[in-house]
């Protein structure tokens, strides 16, 4: 036991750092390491969630642009097929209309035809009737009137 | 100039004899302690000091968890590997403070006066180093326990001579047995002579030629302490470590 006594050995002094040490222990265990490593961990995992949503994003976003080609272009295919199908459509219309056109002009022009006919009829049996009335007019004055004898004869000659 | 092993009373309160290295002791937990209460507020990015606490708690606790090879685990060891490292970093350094050997209370009587220093390092005290290395095996003993239970921990000690390897197993349970003591006394007395002998060394520098001779010797000094810092608590690390691992035999 003298060498304990040498180095200085104290129980009472042994005791004293131990529980120096442990208060020193348990005050930092309960006011920084905790606190301290708990921090640490929240900010690595709120790191790693930013970090897993910023790829969680590109790929998203690709996912999203490959989407939008595929989108775009089955616009532009249905827009070419409107555009296609309208101008068939119109095409047609058009033949449509043309052809009604044609047969209302060809209607109209035999409305036309019937009716000029119809008028020449009309005035030539106008003008027959009028010319009849004229002659039995002409021959009864003609008849009426003293005819000289010559004139009778004419006429009967030409008759 | 006196040079003696055992730390130099200073005064006592009532039976207990306050030595200067307890005091030095008391004076770093105060100084530690106050420090942490700067940390209350964690701000998310940090500045300052807690960026500086954070760099050293990250660095630290990177090397537990690489250890241990398990996150739950390191944070259960975390505390003690670093209380003793920061403890005894800080301690260490204590002694290349201006006033080592030099200021201090005058004692003896006329004509053999010397000076009982008020400064000196913590870590230059067997009380300390002895009572810093019962605590850590002690800890290892119940690290061990808590991890495997009292049985399957006590038969790395105590083997059965009528088993596989027969004697040796017996024989090689009693060395672990008595590693066990020896880890408590290497740890002791490395920090301690360590410690001391740095101090020692300064002091005798400082007597010799007061000017630019001891600074070489400082600098000299910091590593030590460093170094000491380290190996103490990366040795209690792998120990609590290897006493949770299962028998291997």
């Amino acid at each position: 036991m003298e060498i304990l006594e040498k180095l200085g050995i104290d129980w009472k002094l042994l005791l004293a750092q131990a529980v120096n040490f442990i208060v020193l222990f348990f005050v930092l265990r309960r006011y920084a390491y905790k606190p301290m490593l708990d921090f640490l961990e929240k900010r690595s995992e709120r790191i790693e969630q930013g970090i897993k949503d910023a790829e969680a994003a590109k790929g998203k976003l690709s996912e999203m642009e490959v989407k939008e080609k595929e989108v775009l272009s089955a616009a532009r295919n249905e827009a070419r097929d409107i555009v296609a199908a309208a101008e068939e459509s119109a095409k047609r219309r058009d033949a449509e209309r043309f052809a009604e056109t044609e047969s209302r002009v060809k209607s109209a022009l035999e409305d036309a035809e019937r009716k000029i006919a119809e008028e020449k009829r009309r005035i030539m049996d106008e003008a027959k009737s009028e010319i009849a009335s004229l002659v039995s007019l002409s021959v009864e004055k003609v008849l009426q009137e003293k005819i000289n004898a010559t004139a009778d004869k004419k006429i009967i000659i030409e008759q | 100039m006196e040079i003696s092993i055992a730390a130099e009373k200073l005064f006592s309160i009532g039976n207990f004899p306050v030595t200067n290295t307890f005091m030095i002791g008391v004076i770093v937990s105060v100084f530690i302690m106050i420090a942490t209460s700067k940390l209350r507020k964690l701000e998310t990015i940090p500045r300052g000091f807690q960026n500086a606490v954070e760099t050293i708690f990250e660095a630290l606790f990177n090397l537990v968890e690489s250890v241990t090879q398990n996150k739950e685990q390191a944070r259960r060891f975390f505390p003690l590997i670093a209380t003793i490292f920061i403890f005894v970093l800080l301690s260490n350094w204590i002694e290349l403070l201006p006033g080592l050997g030099t200021v201090g209370i005058l004692h003896g009587e006329a004509g053999h006066v010397t000076i009982i220093p008020f400064l000196r390092s913590t870590s230059a005290d067997i009380n300390f180093t002895l009572a810093l290395s019962l605590i850590t095996v002690i800890s290892v003993q119940v690290a061990g326990i808590a991890a495997l239970g009292f049985a399957k921990y006590g038969k790395k000690f105590i083997v059965s001579p009528f088993h596989k390897p027969y004697v040796i197993g017996t024989f090689v349970g009693i060395l672990e047995l008595v590693s066990e003591i020896g880890k408590t006394i290497s740890f002791t007395f490395r920090l301690f002579g360590n410690v001391f002998a740095g101090e020692v060394l300064l002091t005798v520098m400082l007597h010799l030629v007061p000017l630019f001779l001891p600074l070489p010797f400082l600098f000299l000094e910091v590593f030590v302490g460093l170094i000491q810092a380290i190996v103490f608590s990366m040795l209690a690390l792998v120990f609590l470590k290897t006493a949770t691992l299962p028998v291997e035999h």
